[in-house]
């Protein structure tokens, strides 16, 4: 079933005489319960495209249907709610409250999506019920990464978006977060969309979708993915 | 190029540095204009006392001093200058209701004047009247009218020869018990011996004044011995002019040395961390700065020179704004105007406010340059990794359960705080501030409508005193008594050990005069001892049960009397009944009758020397509570512009350090306004608790201020339920309007751009 559904979307940046166009009339669908990566160089306008699915900017031109409900339109609030009940995101640099414990982090949720999952719960998933009381910066960047993880899933989203989610790590460490990632998105059934300029990752993926210039370049699908140990850094 | 990097860095950081300029301004400002106006007072007093020969002393003797008397004293060894000197209220004949102070002295270098227009005095002549020139101006009379004063039966006829300003009247009141001058209705004027002996027909001359350092023991046994008789002695502490404005002195030091600290203090404070922010935020440019190549010397400098720069234009800013503040309180036509009637009002710059500006300047360079030199440690390397806050640790609190229950905001707000000590500890000094200041200047007033309510409304219960004149017959006081069918009063100038003070026999029997508790209720008067009102039990260590000697002027006799109560009083003085005065043999003549009749239905009568009505005394306070007034909402401004200004500068920082949390909060899916909620949650919790200290604080700092002033007033502190409610409504406000004008910046949060690069 399409999940998501993109038509003709542009965002252009001014400043000041300057326009860059970092998306320039994009189109693309995707399905339900995929893991999709979407491939560029730096500047490509990936990210572009993964905060326009979040949320967190809006087109300049064009359509974004999330559940096949226009999110290009909405109002500041209406926006808030999305990303509340919709989307999960986790970032290169975890993004936690520094001043709010590991648990507390996950909880934060409660307070705005309905169908939250119990934090408890998803921290003990993804490996960290002994450090539920720590504060992000007794944790080592897997482990806040983990809790990142955790605090995504528990909204219960329909998507989770992922910005370079191992772009901080070390190649071990990353390994085990994109295990966990996938693991995690399977077992909930998540669609689950990563962008990332590393090449390796994309292997793992059912769909890959190259970005260059902010034009989708090519999108492919791949019969048999490659699990994350097979993989070489 | 590093000096260019100065003025963009200022301009980056707009908020905080016009927040900094304008506390220092306000510290400075503040602390400079109270200083300044008790100083000036002092100074234009001193000179202009000096230029009309005030007396130190005043020899008062009923049967009046003679020229031989005049020499003697003047032949007393330390005394400079003496003059034989009659003072007396006089009506205007011309203008119905009004009278004058009307004065004479032998010799115009002693209780002198100044002339502001026309003739210069003359010592010989026969028509000339010298006026105080308010009282002409606002009467419409000028130089060359003609003008008749009555004293009893002498009439005093003459010719406005010039306009002046006297200090014996400088603070020109009938007696004690009007608080303010009224120069329209009550004026002064001086006439030559010459034309007072001719219009008399004798040479009558109730005081000597003398200009003299000596001390008052010594001269008083000095001119006793000369004289061969005991004397009244009066100081010129003693005087109303000089003492009222000594006492407006030291209320302006006491005033200066509470408010304006408090001020300065805050601003420091916020100076400090205001500048360490600035610096912590700097820290990756510092060290980009130190890897080019650049020396810590001239890192260091660039970033004091930021702290001096500040410090320098709020110095400047804050002199104009103190030149301002003390010009407002202390110019002729100002709310000093109103009280004081003096020539000069130049306004002095006291030389500790030099060292006060070179200080708070060296003070602000320093905290500049130790924040840079914090940030400056170590190797380019580490200058050069971003500022990083202390890490979290578990709060005690939270090792209960209570606090598990509490809200994801309320726990988000408390770790927050404590994270951000420092922080959180200004904005609490910031609402505490701004809560004293209202609490105390709020509470001031009701002091004083406290303080009035009980002498006024309750003690004064007449509506007319009639004063009897000296010379009157028992028989003619008796048959004005029984006329006007009222309460009666008589006082004695007593010496209670060094000090002057009047013995007051009451009789009341019609209740047209209370005496007020040292609560808010009243005395009844006994017959069985004396009142002491609080300044005189204070200050000879008296209490109930006590015993005491006085002796009346002018003899040898003395008596022992006991303390039966104390009482509150405008002046000081001692309470008895006539009952009380005559088991001890005091004697004494009735000087007052306090009526119901009103003071126009009171025919003249050559028994009666005056009459003054309860509107005359109420009149006078309206102008006192009017200056109070003003003040009071001078202090509540700043106090309002202190709060604002703290707590917009560290809501602005608190914003920018948790900017990448509230983006954070905002991609997971919270809206603005709940953002902006749990922001302003933490301000009200803060508000809260400043209130909650802020109260008794203010209290603590009213009662140390009545303390100070009581010296003047016998004031009992009074805070109203309106005035803490007005107190809390005033700075909770405040603290909420500046939370929503900080958490309207959660719309412009750029989820985007805050979530890239790392913590």
């Amino acid at each position: 079933m399409e999940i998501v559904k993109l038509e003709e979307v542009s965002r252009v940046y001014t400043s000041g005489d300057h326009e860059l166009k970092a998306l320039d009339k994009v189109s693309l669908t995707l399905e339900e319960g995929k893991f999709v990566v979407i491939l560029g160089p730096s500047g490509a306008g990936k990210s572009t495209l993964l905060n326009m699915l979040g949320g967190l900017d809006s087109p300049t031109s064009g359509k974004i249907y999330v559940q096949g409900k226009d999110i290009s339109t909405l109002s500041n609030n209406e926006l808030a709610e999305y990303r509340a009940s919709t989307v999960g995101f986790v970032f290169q640099f975890y993004n936690l409250v520094p001043t709010l414990t590991v648990h507390e982090n996950v909880a934060l949720v409660k307070e705005i999506a309905p169908d939250a999952l119990s934090a408890t719960k998803m921290i003990e998933e993804v490996g960290l019920a002994d450090h539920l009381k720590n504060f992000p910066s007794e944790l080592s960047g897997g482990e806040q990464q983990r809790v990142s993880i955790a605090r995504a899933l528990a909204k219960n989203p329909k998507i989770l978006l992922c910005d370079e989610p191992t772009g901080a790590l070390d190649s071990m460490t990353g390994v085990l977060v994109l295990k966990l990632l996938l693991k995690m998105a399977r077992d909930y059934g998540k669609t689950i969309i990563i962008v990332t300029h590393n090449q390796n990752i994309a292997k793992m993926a059912d769909v890959v979708i190259r970005v260059k210039n902010g034009k989708i370049v090519s999108k492919e699908e791949q019969a048999n993915p490659v699990s994350a140990d097979d993989i070489e850094w | 190029m590093l000096f260019r990097k100065l003025w963009r860095t200022m301009g980056l950081y707009k908020a905080q540095f016009i927040s900094m300029v304008i506390m220092i301004a306000l510290g400075i400002g503040v602390f400079i204009g109270f200083h300044m106006e008790w100083v000036s007072i002092e100074k234009n007093m001193g000179s202009f006392f000096a230029d009309t020969g005030y007396a130190d002393f005043r020899l008062v003797q009923e049967s009046g001093f003679s020229e031989e008397d005049l020499q003697k004293i003047l032949d007393i060894e330390g005394v400079e200058k003496a003059v034989r000197y009659l003072a007396v209220t006089a009506d205007v004949a011309e203008r119905s209701g009004d009278s004058v102070a009307l004065t004479v002295t032998t010799d115009i270098l002693v209780s002198g004047f100044v002339v502001t227009e026309g003739e210069a005095y003359d010592a010989g002549s026969r028509d000339g009247i010298w006026l105080s020139d308010k009282y002409a101006a606002a009467n419409d009379i000028h130089v060359g009218d003609t003008l008749s004063f009555l004293y009893k039966s002498i009439e005093v006829k003459g010719e406005v020869k010039g306009l002046i300003k006297a200090g014996e009247y400088m603070i020109c009141v009938r007696d004690e018990s009007q608080l303010m001058p009224d120069l329209s209705t009550y004026g002064f004027a001086f006439i030559s011996p010459v034309l007072y002996e001719e219009a008399a027909g004798f040479a009558f001359y109730p005081q000597i004044n003398v200009v003299s350092d000596m001390e008052k023991k010594d001269f008083t046994a000095a001119a006793e011995e000369a004289l061969a008789v005991t004397v009244m002695v009066l100081t010129k502490d003693e005087t109303i002019s000089y003492a009222e404005a000594e006492g407006e002195v030291s209320e302006g030091k006491t005033m200066g040395s509470v408010l304006p600290v408090l001020f300065l203090l805050i601003a420091v404070l916020t100076m400090v961390t205001t500048m360490h922010r600035l610096t912590a935020k700097e820290k990756t440019q510092i060290g980009t700065l130190k890897a080019l190549g650049f020396k810590d010397r001239r890192i260091l400098c660039h970033y004091t020179a930021y702290a001096l720069m500040i410090g320098i234009l709020g110095s400047a800013i804050g002199v104009a704004l103190g030149y301002g503040i003390a010009y407002y309180i202390m110019n002729p036509d100002g709310m000093m105007g109103t009280y004081m009637d003096m020539p000069e009002w130049k306004l002095y710059l006291p030389w500790f406010c030099y060292v006060i500006l070179v200080a708070a300047i060296g003070l602000l360079t320093l905290i500049g340059f130790s924040s840079v030199r914090q940030m400056l440690k170590g190797t380019a390397a580490d200058a050069l990794r971003p500022y990083t806050p202390k890490k979290m640790k578990p709060m005690l609190i939270e090792r209960t359960k209570l606090f598990h229950r509490l809200s994801f905001g309320t726990r988000w707000n408390m770790r927050d705080s404590m994270r951000h000590k420092s922080r959180t500890a200004m904005s609490l000094i910031g609402i505490v501030g701004c809560m004293i200041l209202i609490v105390a200047s709020l509470g001031m007033g009701d002091t004083m409508d406290a303080f009035l309510a009980l002498y006024y409304d309750g003690a004064t219960n007449y509506a007319s005193r009639i004063y009897l004149a000296e010379e009157a017959t028992e028989a003619q006081r008796n048959e004005v008594l029984s006329a006007y069918d009222g309460d009666w009063g008589a006082s004695v100038g007593v010496q209670l050990e060094e000090k002057t003070i009047s013995l007051d026999i009451y009789s009341v029997e019609h209740d047209k005069v209370r005496f007020p508790d040292k609560d808010s209720g009243y005395v009844h008067i006994g017959d069985d001892g004396a009142y002491l009102c609080m300044r005189l039990a204070e200050e000879f260590g008296l209490s109930v049960g006590d015993s005491f000697t006085i002796s009346p002027y002018g003899s040898d006799e003395k008596y022992t009397l006991k303390v039966s109560g104390v009482i509150r009083s405008v002046s000081e003085s001692i309470v008895i009944t006539p009952k009380y005065a005559d088991m001890l043999h005091i004697s004494y003549a009735i000087d007052s009758v306090y009526t119901d009749v009103e003071k126009n239905e009171i025919d003249a009568d050559s028994a009666i020397k005056n009459v003054s009505s309860k509107q005359m005394i109420i009149d006078s306070f309206d102008t006192f509570t009017d200056l109070m007034d003003t003040m009071i909402v001078i202090l509540i401004a700043g106090a309002l512009l202190l709060g604002v200004v703290v707590l917009y500068n560290l809501g602005v920082m608190s914003y920018t350090e948790r900017y990448r949390e509230m983006a954070t909060l905002k991609v997971v899916g919270f809206k603005d306004r709940k953002i902006g909620s749990l922001l302003i949650g933490q301000n009200l919790w803060l508000s809260l608790i400043g209130v909650v200290i802020g109260i008794p604080a203010g209290m603590g700092v009213l009662a140390y201020l009545l303390k100070e002033l009581a010296g003047e007033y016998e004031m009992k502190m009074a805070v109203s339920a309106a005035t803490i409610a007005g107190s809390i409504v005033l700075t909770v406000g405040m603290s909420l309007l500046v939370s929503l004008m900080v958490s309207r910046k959660n719309k412009k949060i750029d989820m985007v751009e805050a979530l890239k690069g790392a913590e």
